[in-house]
């Protein structure tokens, strides 16, 4: 049994203005599990990944870090924000540095690394995301694809044992966004808990362990890809439309062409093959 | 100031040492306003134009577009130097007022020209600190030196943010001219102080969310980066100590020989 890393218990939030951004969300998260937080935009998606390091301190309930509430003292936000880091949607509220190098090395310092460890730590980021090409430019003429690389390395050379990754993949071309999506299967083979939000239903059908439905601050649903996006009702509550694959699949089963028996089809490539080997 | 960034990024010097490459020009600046004389002046301008041009890219027309800015700025200023109001006549020009003139003597007029090919040569050792060194570069050289820490990281953000807020201003514009926010002045004006008032809103939330992002990365208060900056040869360290003694021993030279 993994442990749980992450555990939300009745997380509620108002802002100041009085918006409820969220209204008691129950969570939970295992270690090394590819999350996908699905949702419309001003559903709380955002608000809740910061208080998930502590960056936002719930108005009311708890949040469990590694099975321990978080202690929002200054030594004790240090040890979650060690844990748990977010790469921000854009990458120019993030990047304050016009220095690709200073601009990673940031994270790792406050960490209380010395500067020679900080320094092979970014070198091994660095070259691991293949920024080297480019870590010499100033951030303000990279693009978005590079620019999020950075982002991201900024955030993978604390080390932390859960990433969470507001839309990456918003803003980018395609190209840049299969790289991205190249680099978030990398995180996942390191055993790192990924938390991504998106508004790409095919493409948390093909990569989630798990899809969690926020709507108005709740949680609505969750559950696996196949489960979640096979509600229509639970869908059309949230905006969201089913995955292309897995429509035809349906409409392929109805009129007879496909066996409902058949495991559900996740890449195209599958439901491919299962309508040539059905001729 | 985009221009200037991207010629400093593209320098041939870029990767030479900043503290060697700040050492040169500052410690020329000083030797050259100290002197007070053509002939080192003449030097200093020769030496750091060619210098710049040759090593930063800028061609020759734009180098002497970018000294344009500076020089009207004292020719303006000097006019004041050189002309006086005087109630005697002097010996070049004299334009009666009233009772007083407004005259121009030999010696106020040396002194006018005098200062401003000073001025242009030290300008010279500047410009070639700023294209050939990017501003992050010089922020090291700053912290080597002991500036208290609040004003470099000011200043690394407000750089960093320049670009970020004149892109925003930028796609602001472009969308209001999209829909013929400046057709005329008054639109224009009206148009320019939109752009502003949203581009406030947006830094300051800009501002929040980049604090948001620099806490979830255990900020505490102070900005510590890694500082890379590659050191300097013996052979460039050479280089400039002997260039600098040469220009002092010509000032000296020039000083003793009444100034020139």
């Amino acid at each position: 049994m993994k442990k749980t890393v992450v555990k939300a218990e009745k997380v509620c939030y108002t802002y100041d203005d009085g918006t409820q951004a969220l209204k008691g969300i129950d969570l939970e998260i295992k270690q090394g599990e590819k999350i996908a937080i699905m949702g419309a935009n001003g559903s709380g998606k955002s608000t809740f990944f910061l208080h998930l390091n502590g960056v936002m301190k719930p108005k009311s309930g708890v949040i469990y870090i590694d099975e321990n509430p978080i202690d929002y003292s200054r030594k004790g936000l240090l040890e979650v924000r060690k844990k748990v880091g977010i790469v921000f949607q854009d990458p120019d509220n993030q990047l304050f540095s016009a220095n690709v190098t200073q601009e990673i090395s940031f994270g790792v310092l406050n960490l209380g690394f010395t500067e020679e460890e900080a320094k092979a730590k970014v070198e091994q980021v660095i070259e691991e995301l293949n920024i080297t090409e480019f870590k010499d430019k100033p951030t303000h003429f990279l693009s978005g694809g590079q620019k999020k690389r950075v982002a991201i390395a900024d955030i993978l050379v604390m080390n932390p044992e859960v990433i969470i990754l507001d839309e990456p993949a918003s803003a980018l071309d395609p190209k840049h966004a299969r790289m991205i999506d190249g680099i978030v299967d990398q995180l996942s083979e390191k055993g790192i808990t990924v938390i991504l939000s998106t508004h790409d239903v095919e493409r948390a059908l093909i990569w989630a362990d798990r899809v969690i439905l926020f709507h108005d601050g709740c949680v609505v649903g969750q559950g696996s890809p196949d489960e979640v996006f096979s509600n229509e009702e639970l869908l059309a509550r949230t905006n969201l439309e089913k995955p292309t694959v897995l429509r035809i699949f349906d409409r392929l089963c109805e009129v007879g062409i496909l066996n409902r028996e058949l495991p559900i089809p996740h890449k195209a490539e599958e439901l491919e093959q299962y309508i040539i080997q059905s001729r | 100031m985009m221009i200037i960034d991207k010629l400093a990024y593209s320098s041939q010097l870029r990767y030479k040492s900043p503290f060697l490459k700040s050492a040169f020009a500052v410690g020329t600046l000083l030797i050259c306003v100290a002197a007070r004389s053509f002939v080192v002046s003449g030097i200093v301008l020769i030496l750091m134009g060619c210098l710049t041009v040759f090593y930063s890219r800028t061609s020759l027309s734009h180098y002497i577009k970018l000294m344009t800015a500076p020089f009207a700025f004292l020719a303006l200023g000097t006019i004041a130097i050189a002309v006086n109001y005087t109630s005697a006549p002097m010996d070049l020009i004299s334009i009666p007022v009233g009772s007083h003139y407004l005259a121009v003597s030999v010696t106020s007029l040396t002194y006018a020209i005098r200062l401003i090919v000073v001025s242009i040569a030290s300008i010279s050792c500047l410009y070639f600190l700023t294209l050939t060194t990017p501003l992050l570069d010089l922020l090291a050289v700053l912290r080597r030196m002991h500036c208290p820490w609040i004003i470099i990281e000011l200043m690394m953000l407000i750089y960093r943010y320049i670009f970020v807020l004149l892109d925003m201003a930028l796609a602001i514009t472009t969308a209001q001219n999209c829909r013929l926010g400046n057709r005329d002045a008054k639109t224009a004006i009206q148009a320019m102080g939109l752009m502003l008032s949203v581009l406030l809103v947006r830094a300051l939330n800009k501002s929040s969310l980049l604090f948001d992002a620099m806490e979830s990365r255990c900020y505490d208060g102070e900005i510590r980066v890694l500082n890379e900056s590659n050191p300097s040869s013996i052979k460039e360290k050479t280089g400039v100590i002997l260039f600098l003694v040469a220009l002092l021993v010509v000032s000296v030279v020039c000083k003793s020989n009444g100034g020139i």
